[in-house]
């Protein structure tokens, strides 16, 4: 019982990362219109960013900062110096820049901070809670991963559903030339998108990291796990890539647990065909008609 | 734009025929002396090249990457001091970040154009069991495999230039279960393992004396940092010791997991996975889950050694090594892996200079199965070196890590895969460093 437990809880913690990731991917499809590929790598490196600050003596809060500003920042500058320049040619184009990020921004961070496994502090305790006799395999650092990605969720929502702001961002990216006639700023509109979802990502870099060990390629099976996540929620929906997230993350645990480890990205993929095969918008879509 | 290409085109052409030609003199060059009965590839008047694949980035790259620094350290002090038969090491070595199709081509250019005499300290099982078959093809000597597969080893009639060096993960088992079964008999045993050879034949050699009081299996799989689905399996067997087959990340791992769950079961770690310098500074970090010092997590943590390492400084050994890596050593302090390579290049300088003035790859072949197993050098137990076998250091001793020291709990245990019964041998244990730290021709 206490495995059953013990399987489910680490799988919805881990899920929750995979959420934090697939907000992030929701974020930019949404805002532009195209996957990043490079949103694993530009999160690794304001990890390293933070790492730097609190080997430095600062505290973790600070280091936390920083690493989600310099996410910010990271987002918008990929945006203008580099993605800019494809306006206008096929988003298949943008969608091969990413992954070509991807390796650059790898090799760099290889160079800059050595690729070696290094320890990342977490901020709250890494006990499991005491219940009793029996330990639970939740821990503070846990519930604050949670709380984090229900918080982003909700903001999401709020920004694309309730605000202006959101509107514009998501007209931008459906069709720029009508949103210009209509007086919508798209530049501005498309670098805010890349910029907050560089900063969605670098939360779940820092998530994934806090208590655990960090190198170059950390973040890369969440970058397989994050888009399957996003995926099986329609990558429209907020709430769907939490949910993706968890269910991902859930059955991940208990293939791992209870039939063997080394059937894990295959469970990934069989989930992926499933959901696809029965609705091939993900779970969440409501909008396919849109897209014909 | 058109005049542009075609000065590529002449550059391109240029460019080819001089590869084509350098390509062709390297062919002569091995035919250079045929006075010598097998092959000088690598070898000039005053020149040794031997080349290596390790890690340096990635997955495997914590600990194991230092390994090369401390051959080089070692090749170094040896070339200051003469060389070997006057003829300077060159070593040379490539990044496979533990990926065996890098490794194959890493290896590929080792052997073809960098013309690499031998193989020298080639780091891990899938990797160095993707290149084994391609270096017995091109007869290149490939001596002291860093990893303790029963592959390198146990047919030596399939691949004959291909040697072990340290012990195998076989008798590493056999030696582990023994002593469980002798001080711990009452224990109810889980295995962690690594899911590779690495697992399967220290599980091998554990279960020939403990069968009956295993009571679970998990396996990870090297890449996937996460083990809590398996340590929650570990844990609800009720087992009370854990044997883990693990390398170094991954025993940090399993010990912040079982922190995690609050399981607390006595562990021994193989020799692999159970460096205390490097897995607690992994851990040292998380004071605030209250782990204040990492060493101290492992307190307690029974493992394995087969050479002497940084714990114990005033072994003449580690003296000799001391000095190497305050002589030639580059940056950073001396760890055990540094030592680990240190170590394995004494055991190559032994094995060259057995070959005699003139060697060749067959040469040194022969020298192995004839001398090796009379090497003596810092190994706790003789090696196994001959005709019919090419696994290296044949025994162990089980000690128990107290403040990032280890303990000794058995004297040296001496045997050899399959039946062989286990032994107490100090035999090889005496050895000392021969005064100018270069073994003797």
């Amino acid at each position: 019982m206490q495995q059953l437990i013990t399987t489910v809880l680490t799988g919805l913690t881990l899920g929750m990362v995979y959420a934090a990731f697939a907000l992030a991917l929701v974020l930019i499809w949404r805002a532009t219109r195209i996957v990043n590929f490079a949103q694993a790598p530009m999160a690794m490196i304001t990890t390293y960013l933070a790492l730097v600050l609190i080997d430095a003596g600062l505290s973790y809060w600070v280091g936390f900062a920083v690493a989600l500003v310099s996410g910010l920042l990271l987002g918008a500058l990929v945006e203008r110096l580099v993605v800019r320049h494809l306006t206008g040619s096929s988003e298949i184009n943008a969608v091969i820049l990413t992954l070509g990020l991807f390796i650059v921004i790898h090799a760099l961070a290889a160079l800059v901070f050595g690729s070696r496994y290094r320890s990342f502090p977490a901020p709250f305790g890494l006990r499991g809670f005491q219940v009793g006799d029996t330990t639970i395999a939740l821990t503070g650092f846990g519930v604050f991963t949670i709380v984090s990605v229900m918080v982003v969720m909700g903001l999401l929502v709020l920004l694309f559903r309730g605000t202006d702001l959101g509107l514009k961002m998501r007209a931008a990216a459906f069709d720029q030339e009508i949103s210009r006639l209509l007086g919508v700023r798209v530049g501005r509109m498309l670098t805010l998108g890349w910029a907050l979802a560089a900063l969605v990502g670098s939360l779940s870099g820092l998530l994934i990291a806090g208590g655990g060990l960090v190198h170059p390629s950390y973040m890369d099976g969440v970058v397989v796990y994050g888009f399957v996540a996003a995926v099986l929620g329609g990558l429209e929906s907020p709430p769907g890539a939490v949910a993706g997230g968890l269910i991902l993350g859930l059955a991940l645990s208990l293939v791992s647990g209870y039939v063997g480890s080394e059937l894990v990205p295959l469970a990934c993929l069989v989930i992926l065909m499933a959901v696809l095969l029965v609705r091939p918008g993900g779970l969440f879509s409501h909008v396919r008609a849109r897209r014909v | 734009m058109r005049r542009w290409t075609k000065r590529w085109t002449r550059v391109t052409a240029l460019v080819c025929a001089g590869a084509l030609l350098a390509a062709c003199g390297a062919g002569e060059e091995r035919e250079r002396d045929p006075a010598v009965e097998g092959s000088t590839v690598g070898i000039t008047d005053d020149t040794i090249t031997i080349g290596g694949h390790f890690p340096l980035t990635g997955v495997a790259a914590p600990g194991y990457s230092e390994i090369p620094s401390g051959h080089q350290a070692y090749y170094d002090y040896v070339n200051a001091n003469g060389g070997i038969n006057g003829r300077k090491i060159e070593f040379v070595v490539r990044d496979d970040a533990y990926n065996p199709t890098t490794t194959s081509q890493v290896t590929n250019e080792l052997v073809l154009n960098e013309e690499i005499f031998a193989m020298v300290g080639g780091l891990g099982t899938p990797t160095h069991g993707a290149v084994v078959d391609f270096l017995n093809g091109e007869k290149v000597p490939d001596l002291f495999v860093s990893s303790g597969s029963l592959q390198w080893g146990d047919q030596p009639d399939k691949s004959p230039f291909t040697f072990g060096w340290q012990p195998d993960y076989e008798i590493e088992g056999k030696i582990i279960g023994q002593w469980v079964a002798e001080n711990l008999p009452d224990a109810k045993v889980a295995l962690f393992l690594q899911d590779d050879d690495f697992g399967r034949d220290g599980e091998k050699g554990v279960r020939q004396f403990i069968d009956g009081q295993i009571v679970e299996v998990q396996k990870y799989q090297s890449g996937n940092t996460d083990v809590a689905p398996q340590m929650a399996a570990l844990q609800a067997s009720g087992a009370d010791l854990v044997l883990g087959f693990t390398t170094p990340s991954y025993t940090a791992l399993s010990q912040l997991v079982s922190l995690r769950l609050g399981y607390q079961p006595k562990w021994f770690y193989s020799n692999v996975g159970a460096d205390p310098a490097l897995v607690g500074s992994l851990l040292a970090r998380f004071s605030e889950g209250a782990v204040t010092d990492g060493t101290q997590l492992l307190d307690g943590v029974v493992t394995t050694e087969y050479i002497p390492g940084t714990d114990v400084p005033d072994d003449p050994w580690m003296t000799l090594w001391q000095k190497v890596w305050d002589e030639h050593g580059g940056e950073g302090e001396l760890t055990n892996y540094r030592v680990f390579g240190m170590s394995q290049a004494y055991t190559f300088v032994q094995a060259m200079l057995a070959a005699g003035e003139n060697p060749t790859r067959e040469g040194v072949v022969a020298a192995i199965e004839k001398s090796g197993a009379d090497f003596q050098g810092p190994a706790l137990a003789p090696f196994r070196f001959s005709g019919e076998s090419h696994l290296g250091i044949s025994g162990m001793q089980v000690v128990e890590i107290k403040g990032g020291v280890g303990q000794e709990l058995t004297p040296v245990l001496v045997t050899d895969i399959g039946d062989a019964p286990i032994e107490e041998d100090d035999s090889a244990a005496g050895d000392a460093p021969p005064p100018n730290g270069i073994p003797e021709g």
